[in-house]
């Protein structure tokens, strides 16, 4: 099957949203995964509900409300414009809705990982001269890496397949916003489209077995590790 | 010298704990609940108490008047716990290592090899934990904690997962941790076999509060520790010399300083020196030497003490050493027992329990 150009340019758009989707969500996730895990605070039901909100909130609703919030006429939009960045019609726009709509996916594997690690062996590093940081790093997070890794890999396929928060948010701009399922969405909507559409589909396929292929090599790796 | 001065409160439960410890090991003694695992706990660091002072050759660890509280890293104070909590995605070496490798140059007192050949572990370097036997996991636990140099060596029943052979195995490597690495050891449990077996000097923990503290035979018929001793099952350890076996006849014979015993058989060549546990029940006190029995053990000495505790006596003889037997009032009152007064002891063969040898 011949991959057209402009079908490279949706794909390698779609894999960097999904990227950045994943890079950015990581290191939020594996705190408050950790904060959710290991810490008792006043308020924690309350942010555990926050972080999951958008698991249970249908993605339009996500995405107006991220509108809303950081888009240009938004609460939060001329601070977003004063420090240079734009996400309205903007591919940093659909990083952000799509790790939004998968941040929930993302904390829950990294937490129930890092649930999984006897906490008394982060004691023992103490004991054996480990600042908490350090314990953190070359304990627990190397121990709940299998929970990390999954979690990662479920950001990244979520942002593969995040429509509704992205085309609310974002738009559906060719080049700038248009990832895989916006444009198969495109495509079938064009009296001709539909081959263009099929291809698509079979890229994403192909796509999401290989993310999944590729996961699960790290995460049986870093079981042996 | 560990000095402890703790106060905490936990719910309805008080930690109320000051004693100072000088000895090589000091065991700390005690039912469930006692607040034993806590006390460990705060002296690592890995608990807060509300009030006190933690000290150890003069280094203030803990203080509350001074606002001192140091972190557990910055301790130096090793720490073997129940269940040996290797690092499961660690080689047995890459565990061993973990603790040295943030230790500064100046403070490591130990090389890897030393370590490796004193637990008798370099087979299993190239192993992960998961692989490993109880008893070598609890070994290379020790290590570990070793390899890190503490001044001193906190244990939480580090035997209680093990099986009676197991125990038996391990105890010798504690002894040399304490008489040849001069690291001193803190050592929770509440076998008093398994604690006589590396110190007499012990704390008794009940409820929150040291009851008592101190030379073991000192204080064991003392009104509040007695009872605490008892739930556990009293027991007598003797340091015997084998002298020679006899399988066909089921016994060994050993020395007990100038007595004969006959124990269970043991296969340990003649001259090698062991525990063996009585319990304080289990010995039949007599005026006379008495014929006809089948009992093998006649232990010929002179009462020392008569101790009244709740309705029962412990009454200690001079056989050499000291041995406690557990008899009635009545009992007492009906052979008229004083002190001073010529007794035999007399102990079945089968209830001498075969301890650990001696180093």
């Amino acid at each position: 099957m011949i991959v057209p150009t402009e079908d490279w340019q949706v794909i390698g758009l779609s894999l960097r949203v999904a990227f950045f989707c994943v890079l950015c969500s990581l290191p939020p996730g594996v705190f408050l995964g950790w904060l959710l895990a290991r810490r008792e605070f006043p308020g924690k039901i309350l942010l555990d509900g926050l972080c999951h909100l958008p698991l249970v909130l249908p993605p339009v609703v996500t995405g107006y409300l991220l509108l809303v919030l950081c888009g240009r006429r938004g609460v939060f939009g001329g601070f977003l414009e004063s420090i240079g960045l734009q996400l309205a019609f903007d591919w940093k726009g659909a990083v952000v809705a799509s790790a939004v709509v998968g941040f929930p996916l993302m904390l829950r594997s990294v937490r129930l990982g890092i649930e999984g690690v006897d906490p008394r062996l982060e004691r023992v590093a103490r004991t054996l001269g480990c600042g908490p940081m350090r314990t953190f790093f070359t304990v627990t997070l190397r121990l709940a890496a299998p929970g990390v890794l999954a979690g990662a890999l479920l950001a990244f396929a979520r942002s593969l397949g995040e429509f509704g928060a992205t085309i609310i948010f974002v738009s559906n701009i060719e080049g700038q916003t248009r990832t895989i399922p916006l444009a198969i969405y495109t495509f079938l909507n064009q009296p001709d489209g539909d081959s263009a559409a099929l291809r698509l589909v079979v890229v994403s396929v192909v796509v999401s077995l290989v993310a999944l292929a590729g996961s699960e090599w790290a995460s049986r790796r870093a079981r042996r590790r | 010298m560990l000095e402890l001065r703790i106060s905490h409160r936990l719910n309805d439960f008080t930690l109320n704990v000051d004693v100072q410890c000088r000895y090589q090991a000091t065991a700390i003694f005690g039912p469930s609940g006692a607040g034993k695992t806590t006390l460990m706990n705060m002296i690592a660091g890995l608990v807060r108490p509300d009030e006190g002072q933690i000290v150890i050759d003069d280094e203030v660890l803990f203080s509350s008047d001074a606002g001192i509280d140091l972190p557990p890293e910055r301790r130096r104070i090793g720490y073997v716990f129940q269940d040996d909590l290797l690092f499961p995605h660690l080689s047995v070496e890459e565990n061993l290592r973990f603790g040295l490798a943030r230790t500064p140059l100046a403070q490591r007192r130990f090389e890897v090899d030393l370590v490796v050949e004193l637990l008798e572990i370099s087979s299993l370097l190239g192993r992960r934990p998961q692989y490993l036997s109880g008893g070598e996991r609890q070994r290379v636990a020790l290590g570990r904690a070793l390899l890190a140099s503490p001044r001193l060596l906190l244990m939480d029943e580090p035997l209680a997962s093990l099986d009676q052979g197991l125990k038996s195995r391990i105890i010798p490597y504690l002894r040399h941790i304490r008489s040849d690495l001069g690291i001193p050891i803190l050592y929770v449990s509440h076998s008093v076999a398994e604690i006589l077996e590396l110190t007499g000097q012990v704390i008794i923990l009940d409820r929150g509060r040291a009851v008592a503290h101190g030379d073991f035979f000192r204080i064991a018929h003392e009104a509040e520790v007695l009872p605490l001793i008892e739930a556990q099952g009293f027991e007598n350890v003797l340091p015997v010399e084998v002298v020679s076996s006899d399988a066909g006849a089921g016994v060994t014979h050993v020395r007990y300083g100038e007595q004969a015993l006959k124990i269970p058989y043991c296969d340990r060549p003649a001259g090698s020196r062991l525990f063996a546990g009585i319990r304080a029940d289990d010995i039949i006190l007599a005026r006379e030497r008495v014929e006809g029995l089948s009992v093998r053990n006649t232990l010929e000495g002179r009462v020392l003490e008569i101790s009244d505790v709740e309705s029962k006596e412990l009454v200690y003889v001079d056989v050499g050493h000291r041995l406690a037997a557990k008899v009635t009032h009545e009992a007492v009152a009906a052979l008229g027992l004083q002190v001073g007064d010529r007794i035999y002891c007399l102990i079945k063969t089968h209830s001498i329990r075969i301890g650990p040898e001696m180093e």
